[in-house]
């Protein structure tokens, strides 16, 4: 018996085989290499918290967690984690600050879909470097914002006051 | 079997960016450095192959109706698996290519091959008409990554190439080599001299 390769019911039983077959390989793989995408992602952060920071690779990091968590950076560096919302989506970045808790140490920003070459700039060093050495005081730090990229910009600004506001009471020494 | 027309033809002669003008998009998007187009390329080389591969496998079985859902099935599996592939051990190109990975499901140069070859050809050749073309394509890409980088930002897989004495004379990066625009103009000059070199007589 020769089925009829384009009747209804064969054509219901290729694609429910298909998809099926698909889905389990497609899950095989996910399990197999999500340690790996894993262990990429937490590189990254660490890499991103020690460049904030401004020490190089073998850094030491210790997070202190609670109500507003940390991350402690050879002991004298702290650095807090920043989350916003640029014009397509999540951004996100590290502030590290001085131990005289005023003096910021550097930046970095991360984005997920921000646009190449407009508030995908916030990734470079050249717009991350001008927040060195600013001063967190009781006005929002300023910054040259990126012409063409208003509303990544303005993310930015909210999500570092935002940040400071949250950790202030931290900062306010007996 | 024709071994040598199938892998060589699509290089030059019917080249499927140059000659048959298709996959410009990503041409334009992942060529601004050479690191990213040639894992591009290679990414596309293996999807094309094994896309033809397995669709002329499955010729005789698939149902005509629904062809094309079956082909971007394939495809899109392959694809989310390459994906996976360089998120787990090329992360820093992948973040580079980012959406681009997944564009390749839409490259009018695997549903173009798949129409047009896998469906009525065996396994073998198939996957060879996909391995000539995906070649093709990255061809193109590497020419056109190789300069937009080296006059961009004179450097060649992030290695300084142009060197620092240039700079001090007064030497510049063209910045507008960085932009897609330089790399469509760049595709333009491949494809005027493509085309004035093998125009029939």
């Amino acid at each position: 018996m020769k089925r009829d390769i384009n009747s209804n019911g064969y054509i219901f039983l290729y694609s429910s085989i298909l998809v099926v077959v698909v889905a389990i390989l497609l899950t095989a793989a996910a399990l197999w290499l999500q340690p790996y995408q894993q262990r990429n992602k937490e590189n990254e952060k660490r890499m991103m918290i020690l460049s904030a920071a401004g020490v190089g690779e073998d850094g030491k990091i210790e997070y202190i967690d609670g109500e507003t968590p940390v991350y402690l950076v050879n002991d004298n560096i702290t650095v807090l984690p920043m989350q916003g919302n640029g014009l397509w989506g999540p951004i996100w970045g590290y502030l590290a600050i001085a131990p005289d808790g005023k003096t910021v140490v550097g930046v970095t920003f991360d984005h997920k879909s921000e646009t190449p070459g407009l508030g995908g700039e916030i990734t470079t060093e050249k717009f991350q470097s001008q927040f060195a050495g600013k001063q967190i005081s009781d006005k929002p730090i300023e910054f040259d914002a990126i012409s063409g990229a208003t509303k990544t910009s303005n993310g930015i600004k909210e999500m570092i006051d935002k940040t400071i506001q949250q950790y202030q009471p931290c900062f306010k020494k007996p | 079997m024709n071994v040598k027309k199938l892998l060589i033809e699509p290089l030059r002669k019917a080249n499927p960016v140059t000659v048959l003008v298709l996959g410009i998009c990503s041409c334009l998007a992942v060529t601004a450095k050479l690191k990213p187009a040639l894992v591009m390329g290679a990414s596309v080389t293996l999807v094309t192959a094994f896309s033809n591969l397995i669709i002329s496998l499955l010729r005789k079985g698939i149902p005509n109706r629904i062809r094309i859902i079956v082909q971007l099935v394939v495809v899109s599996t392959l694809v989310i698996l390459v994906d996976q592939f360089l998120k787990a051990f090329a992360y820093e190109v992948s973040k580079q290519l980012s959406v681009y990975v997944g564009l390749i499901i839409t490259n009018c140069i695997i549903m173009g091959r798949l129409e047009a070859f896998a469906l009525s050809h065996g396994p073998g050749e198939s996957f060879l008409d996909g391995l000539g073309n995906g070649l093709g394509y990255s061809l193109i890409l590497i020419i056109v990554a190789f300069f937009r980088e080296l006059l961009g930002s004179g450097t060649l897989l992030g290695y300084q190439v142009i060197p620092q004495s240039w700079y001090e004379a007064g030497y510049q990066n063209n910045g507008l080599m960085i932009l897609p625009p330089m790399a469509l103009i760049v595709i333009g000059i491949i494809i005027w001299i493509n085309n004035s070199k093998t125009e029939s007589k």
